[in-house]
């Protein structure tokens, strides 16, 4: 019969697939000791829970410190908030400058002689000891 | 019964519905081998609503479609060259016998959807009824009529072809 006349009902039914001799007989064996190797996975995967955790212990102990720390210099920089200046009377603008100004300013000052009570050690130091200890500490080389 | 006397009871029957749908000898061997040690794991959890029989087919043709997507997804082949590879085993595996009428027959069956070829296969070869074909696959007993239907149709028309 031509092909192209065929029905699939003219076809006979037959199993083309064929598998290696004795495969049937080996397979249970087979899908038994497959079985037998999964339960040993099992039983390997049973072991405490606390068997893996006890590794991770130190890790997040370190975690937790980092974030402890983390968290601490965070808070100590949120109470240094700015102060909103324009919200300031002038009394306490006032009271400001004159507790911590003089403080800032101090390094500016000029240095009074007659108010210090300095060596004579100091006072008498010639122009060219001077000029050796300005080079012993290469002040001259500082560029201001 | 004993897992060892289910496992020979049924070996054969789900070891050639798996075999129908992915042709390599050594895939279905490994397939066939997955669905029992599924079994095994699962043989407390079955309940006796179903069918033993019913229950182990509706996992192998789970394991059977979950393989033949995954093999589609991993190699990211297109439908038609995961169908053209297994017809080349048609053509050259020494595992499979057949004469020219029905190495075609079988390539027109590759040539079908994968859901479309079960139902055809478990109709055809396994003459299964639709209502157990219905219970295995979760498909009205009215749907798998007309795949199968459509499936002889799409079977005729390749066989008729040169």
């Amino acid at each position: 019969m031509m092909m192209k006349d065929m029905k699939l009902s003219d076809i006979p039914k037959r199993n083309v697939h064929q598998v290696p001799e004795k495969y049937f007989d080996r397979l249970p064996m087979q899908i038994m000791e497959r079985t037998a190797a999964r339960e040993q996975v099992t039983a390997a995967r049973s072991t405490p829970w606390w068997q893996p955790v006890r590794y991770a212990i130190a890790p997040l102990i370190l975690l937790l410190l980092f974030v402890g720390v983390y968290f601490f210099s965070m808070q100590q920089e949120q109470q240094v908030l700015p102060v909103n200046i324009a919200s300031l009377t002038n009394d306490e603008i006032m009271n400001y400058l004159n507790t911590y100004a003089q403080v800032e300013t101090a390094d500016f000052e000029e240095y009074s002689v007659a108010d210090q009570e300095l060596t004579a050690e100091f006072l008498n130091v010639s122009a060219t000891t001077a000029e050796e200890e300005l080079e012993y500490y290469r002040i001259n080389d500082i560029d201001y | 019964m004993a897992f060892n006397q289910l496992v020979r009871k049924y070996q054969q029957k789900v070891y050639w519905h798996i075999r129908k749908m992915v042709i390599d000898h050594d895939d279905t061997d490994d397939l066939t081998q997955e669905v029992f040690v599924k079994i095994w794991k699962n043989l407390e959890n079955f309940r006796n609503d179903a069918q033993l029989y019913t229950w182990i087919y509706r996992i192998a043709t789970n394991e059977c479609l979950s393989f033949l997507s995954s093999k589609k997804r991993k190699f990211f082949l297109p439908l038609n060259d995961v169908t053209a590879e297994l017809m080349e085993k048609i053509e050259s595996s020494p595992d499979i016998a057949g004469d020219e009428v029905q190495l075609k027959l079988q390539k027109a069956i590759l040539k079908l959807p994968d859901k479309q070829r079960l139902v055809f296969n478990m109709k055809y070869f396994d003459e299964m009824k639709y209502e157990e074909m219905s219970e295995i696959l979760g498909t009205s007993v009215g749907a798998l009529k007309a795949s199968y239907h459509i499936a002889v149709k799409k079977i005729e028309e390749y066989l008729k072809q040169d």
